[in-house]
């Protein structure tokens, strides 16, 4: 546990680093003076529009918000419920995988984008969105799972093996503790992949709404403020959830030294 | 003296490779026998194959004439790795035999506790493994084994790991432990001071593949001295059996 003091130190370093690349772009689009690349003033101006008045046909930023949150949840929390069952029982059960490789394998190799168009003859409405996350998450929280069980250590299997514990109590509690932390790592992978596939989610879903979306429409009309503003928004959402699920981790994993930040 | 609580007779290969090749010895009630033999030489297999985690190729392992089985016998390894559960706190994991062998929670903290104060741990019930230091965790093994009170122990080079100061300091727990509650141990190593030390008989093995190269039943009255000179003779005796001087 670092002290109050190293924090503090750290948090102010993270605020200087935001402030240099403030001055960065801030110098750039000064020397630049082209309407690609606006001022932070006139992205200010865009963040603030968009709040109070809504974009161009009048949605208001947090309803765009909302919208790609819920997307963004349905998707990943799909890939989850599948996910990790399935990653458990082919690690616990290695003939599974071993048998049926040659058809996941290659599926993982596939881009999201890729699967756009039949994305949109399959599915209709909410689906495409909920299908082109869930491909994006499933598969390194399936993988990092599976790979997760093959590396729980013998010696702890062994050490209960000795006083006769059936399979299991082995599963309880010396499996899926070991495998937990690996598979939030894999759900932290997952949930910042999701959030990659949005754009393409929202590209095909037919709705006017979604931060993915919004983006799209100012990229029509060449208006970088406003494209600006989504970016932002989608990293600072995205880095908010990361920092919730380190919090997280960090209290359920107490028993471990050090938590992956990556 | 004569009642046998254990019979092995077994050999065992890892594919092409023997490891064990006739090993035939009893284990009797209440002694303590150790087992001494150079590295690699297949210690840890025997263990393994003693405490019935692993199997042999040939023979088997018997114990009050009914083969071996962690689901109905009373066996507890110490393992030559260091092996707390990483997730577990110390008193989580000196506990886990019992929970495992379907004892109430309340009497097994209660013994836990207790075998925890017998390797000089109290204190330290709620503490992870990666906060306490490698001597410690190589005591919560020990408690842990000890929690079950077996009708077997088995310790493979139990105190490999540990600098020389504590291993002699867990050398007179061990012993002052064993003569006051009489169990039956196995206690493997590739130490012979260690072993002259410990045991009431030692059994020397070979190189790979491991055999049963001779047999020593020790009677010195404990505690024992290390500088005695007949303790020294012996010693020397069953370094030369050893084949570690050359
Ligand atoms: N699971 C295994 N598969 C193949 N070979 C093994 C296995 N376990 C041990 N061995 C081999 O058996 C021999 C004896 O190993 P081990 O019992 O660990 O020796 P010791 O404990 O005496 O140092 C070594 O040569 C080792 O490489
Ligand atoms: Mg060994």
């Amino acid at each position: 546990m670092e002290g109050r003091k190293e924090q503090l130190k750290s948090v102010f370093y993270n605020l200087l680093s935001i402030a240099v690349a403030a001055v960065f772009w801030s110098l750039f689009s000064a020397w630049q003076q082209s309407p690609f690349f606006p001022s932070i003033a006139q992205i200010w101006k865009a963040f603030i529009g968009l709040i109070t008045v809504g974009d161009i046909e009048g949605i208001g930023l947090f309803s765009h918000i909302w919208a790609s949150l819920i997307r963004i949840f349905a998707g990943f929390a799909a890939a989850c419920v599948l996910g990790i069952p399935l990653g458990l029982a082919m690690g616990l059960w290695p003939k599974l995988y071993k048998r049926t490789r040659a058809i996941i394998e290659p599926i993982r190799f596939i881009p999201p984008i890729a699967w756009i168009p039949m994305a949109i003859v399959m599915l209709v409405g909410f689906s495409r969105y909920a299908f082109l996350i869930w491909l994006g998450a499933f598969f390194p929280i399936f993988i990092t799972t599976l790979l997760s069980v093959t590396r729980v250590n013998p010696l702890h299997v062994n050490v209960v093996k000795v006083f006769g514990a059936k399979r299991s109590y082995i599963i309880r509690k010396i499996v899926i503790p070991s495998v937990l932390p690996d598979i939030a790592t894999g759900m932290r992978v997952g949930l910042g992949i999701a959030w990659m596939c949005i754009v393409a989610a929202e590209m095909i879903g037919g709705e006017m709404v979604g931060i993915g979306r919004l983006i799209l429409k100012y990229a029509e009309l060449i208006r970088m403020g406003e494209i600006i503003v989504g970016m932002l928004i989608i990293g600072v959402i995205g880095f908010i959830m990361n920092e919730i699920f380190i919090i997280i981790e960090a209290r359920i994993f107490r028993w471990r030294s050090e938590v992956s930040i990556d | 003296m004569d009642s046998h609580l254990v019979d092995v007779n077994i050999s065992k290969s890892f594919g092409k490779m023997d490891v064990l090749r006739d090993i035939k010895f009893d284990v009797k009630l209440n002694e303590f026998l150790v087992i001494v033999g150079p590295t690699g030489c297949g210690k840890t297999t025997l263990a393994n194959i003693l405490s019935g985690i692993e199997t042999s190729t040939v023979g088997s392992v018997t114990m009050r004439g009914e083969k071996i089985n962690p689901h109905k016998h009373n066996i507890s390894l110490v393992f030559q790795e260091p092996s707390c559960i990483p997730w577990y706190t110390m008193l989580q994991d000196v506990t886990s035999g019992l929970c495992i062998k379907g004892v109430d929670s309340k009497t097994a903290d209660a013994r836990g506790r207790e075998v925890i104060k017998l390797v000089g741990l109290e204190g330290y019930e709620d503490f992870f493994p990666r906060q306490i230091s490698g001597g410690m965790k190589q005591r919560v093994a020990i408690a842990r084994a000890y929690a079950t009170n077996p009708d077997l122990l088995i310790m493979d080079e139990p105190f490999g790991h540990l600098d020389a100061q504590t291993r002699y300091l867990m050398q007179i727990e061990i012993m002052r432990i064993w003569e006051q509650e009489k169990k039956t141990v196995v206690f493997i190593t590739n130490n012979i001071e260690e072993a002259v030390y410990l045991a009431s008989r030692i059994l020397v093995l070979t190189k790979l593949p491991a055999t049963i190269k001779a047999e020593y039943p020790i009677t010195f009255p404990r505690p024992r001295e290390l500088t005695d000179p007949a303790f020294l003779e012996l010693r020397a005796e069953i370094t030369t059996q050893c084949e570690i001087v050359e």
